[in-house]
C-alpha cells in the first residue's frame, strides 16, 4: 500500500508573506502526507526559515491558507497554542532552557501545557531520553553537554508533546562536524519510526537516504520539488542546477 | 568631645532600633517595588498600546518627580481627597511605587536581554505567554538582573530618609530625636552616616558577590 493514499496532513495554499517591503515567500504551495520526509533546500535567505515558522504560526502570514490535519489554520478561531503542540520544532540554535536541568527541560512543557503529573512526565522523558541516548545526563544542565547532546536533548523535548509533525530548522548547521552524524541518526530513526517531518538542510546525503520528497525554495518560490533521485540526478530548473553544483 | 562621644554612644541602641526599620521599610518598599515593577515592565514591551501607554507614562512621571512630592502627595494628599493612609504603610507605599517604576526599567533591560529563540521554543512546545513569562524568561532574567535589584535596593536604604519628614522613625528620624533632646547635632548626624554608610558597604559587598555568580554562569 502506497503510505501516501490518505489525505495530507499539511496543506500549503498560496501563501505570502512579507516583511516591510521585502518578499519573502511568493505563493508557496505544498501538500505533506502522514509519515512523509520532505527536505527542503536552497541558497540562504531564500525564506526557508520563514515557511516553516509560518506553519506553526511563531510568523504570522500575509495571504494564503494553512490546513493541519483537515482544518483551516485561522488566527481567530484556532487556538494557536493548542496548534503548537502538535507540532514539534528544533531550531538551529537548539534553544534548551538554560536555567532547567535537561530532564526539566523535557517535562515542563508537558506539566503546564497538558496538566501532565510530574511522574508521568518523568518516566516519559526517560524513555525519550535513552532513545536519544542520553538518559545518563539527565540531571545535567544543557551547558554542560555538546552541540550535539544539546540538539538530541532538543529533540526529545519536542517528541514530549508527542506531535503529530516535526519541523527541523537546519538542526546540524551549529555544530563540528563530528558531531552532526549523532544528530542525523536520531532524525533517520524518527523517519523510519513514521514520524511526519519537514527538514531544512544542507545535509545532502540525509536527504538522498531518508527523504521521500526534496524541494528546492530559492527567492520565495518553490522552484521545483521531486523524488531525491530525480532533483539529485535530473534536475530541471537552471537555479536548481546551479545550487546543486555549489553543494555537490 | 567626650560628652558627645558618650552621649552618642548611649544613643547607639536607639539608632540602631531606628536603622533596623530603615531596613523593614526599605524591604518591604522593594517587595511592592518589585510586584509593580515586574509588570509595569512587562507592560512596556507589550504589543498591546492600552497596556504599554500607561506603563511608559507611570514610569516617565514617576522618575520625573522627586520623590519627596510623591511623598507629600501620598500622607498630605490623598487625605484631602477622602483617602486616609496611616503613617508607615504612606511612607512604604510612597516608596515602593516609586522604586517600582526604577524597577520597571531594569526588569524590562533583563527580560531584552534573553535570546529570543527562548521565547520561540516555548512558544513551539504550546505554552501561553504567561506560561513563557513565569517558567522561561523571568527566572533567566531575575537572574540577570539580580545585582541591578540589590543596587536599587541600595539606592532606596538612603532614599528611604526622607520619610523621616512625615515623622516615621527610621534612622535620620531617630537621629534627629536624639539631638532635639541632648544638641549634640554633629556628633549624632556623624554616627547615623556611618550607620547608613555600614549598611550600604554591606549591601554592596552581597551585590558584588552576586555579580559575580552571576557572570560565572
Ligand atoms: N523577522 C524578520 N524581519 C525582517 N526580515 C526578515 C525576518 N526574518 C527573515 N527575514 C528576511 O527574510 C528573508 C528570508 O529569510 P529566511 O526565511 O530566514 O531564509 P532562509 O531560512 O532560507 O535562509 C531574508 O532576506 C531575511 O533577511
Ligand atoms: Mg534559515
Amino acid at each position: 500500500m502506497n503510505k501516501f493514499e490518505s489525505e495530507p496532513i499539511l496543506i500549503i495554499k498560496d501563501l505570502w508573506k512579507s516583511f516591510g517591503n521585502l518578499e519573502v515567500l511568493k505563493g508557496i504551495n505544498l501538500e505533506v502526507y502522514k509519515a512523509e520526509v520532505i527536505v527542503v533546500i536552497g541558497p540562504s535567505g531564500g525564506g526557508k526559515s520563514t515557511l516553516l515558522r509560518c506553519i506553526n504560526h511563531l510568523e504570522k502570514y500575509d495571504r494564503g491558507e494553512i490546513w493541519f490535519q483537515g482544518e483551516l489554520v485561522d488566527e481567530k478561531s484556532t487556538d494557536m497554542n493548542k496548534l503548537r503542540t502538535k507540532i514539534g520544532m528544533v531550531f538551529q540554535q537548539f534553544n534548551l532552557f538554560p536555567h532547567l536541568k535537561v530532564i526539566d527541560n523535557l517535562t515542563l512543557a508537558p506539566k503546564v501545557v497538558k496538566k501532565i503529573d510530574e511522574n508521568s512526565a518523568r518516566e516519559k522523558a526517560e524513555k525519550l531520553l535513552k532513545r536519544v541516548g542520553l538518559v545518563d545526563k539527565m540531571n545535567e544542565y544543557p551547558t554542560k553537554l555538546s552541540g550535539g547532546q544539546q540538539q538530541r536533548v532538543a529533540i526529545a523535548r519536542a517528541l514530549m508533546m508527542d506531535p503529530v509533525l516535526m519541523l527541523f530548522d537546519e538542526p546540524t548547521s551549529a555544530l563540528d562536524p563530528e558531531l552532526v552524524g549523532e544528530v542525523l541518526e536520531v532524525m533517520k530513526s524518527l523517519a523510519k519510526e513514521g514520524m511526519t517531518m519537514i527538514v531544512v538542510t544542507h545535509e545532502i546525503g540525509f536527504a538522498r537516504e531518508v527523504s521521500d520528497r526534496v524541494v528546492f525554495m530559492d527567492g520565495g518560490v518553490i522552484v521545483e520539488a521531486g523524488p531525491p533521485e530525480q532533483i539529485f540526478k535530473q534536475p530541471q530548473h537552471p537555479r536548481t542546477k546551479e545550487f546543486l553544483r555549489k553543494v555537490l | 568631645m567626650i560628652y558627645a562621644l558618650e552621649v552618642t554612644i548611649k544613643s547607639l541602641p536607639f539608632l540602631l532600633e531606628g536603622a533596623l526599620r530603615t531596613l523593614q521599610i526599605t524591604s518591604l518598599a522593594v517587595l511592592l517595588g518589585l510586584i509593580i515593577g515586574t509588570f509595569v515592565g512587562m507592560a512596556r514591551l507589550s504589543k498591546h498600546k492600552l497596556l504599554r501607554y500607561p506603563a511608559t507614562v507611570y514610569v516617565e512621571f514617576l522618575r520625573g518627580t522627586p520623590l519627596l512630592v510623591q511623598i507629600f502627595i501620598i500622607y498630605f494628599g490623598l487625605p484631602a481627597v477622602g483617602l486616609n493612609i496611616p503613617r508607615y504603610p504612606s511612607g512604604i507605599i510612597a516608596l515602593g511605587i516609586n522604586s517600582g517604576a526604577y524597577i520597571a526599567e531594569i526588569v524590562r533591560a533583563g527580560i531584552q536581554s534573553i535570546p529570543k529563540g527562548q521565547t520561540e521554543a516555548a512558544k513551539s512546545l504550546g505554552m501561553t505567554y504567561w506560561q513563557t513569562m513565569r517558567y522561561i524568561i523571568l527566572p533567566q532574567a531575575f537572574r540577570n538582573i539580580l545585582p541591578a535589584l540589590g543596587n536599587e535596593f541600595i539606592a532606596l536604604t538612603k532614599d528611604s530618609s526622607l520619610v523621616s519628614v512625615i515623622a516615621i522613625r527610621e534612622l535620620l528620624r531617630s537621629g534627629q530625636i536624639v539631638i532635639s533632646r541632648t544638641y549634640q547635632s554633629f556628633a549624632v548626624y556623624i554616627a547615623v552616616a556611618l550607620i547608613y554608610f555600614v549598611m550600604t558597604f554591606i549591601m554592596s559587598r552581597i551585590v558584588r558577590w552576586t555579580e559575580k555568580k552571576v557572570t560565572v554562569s
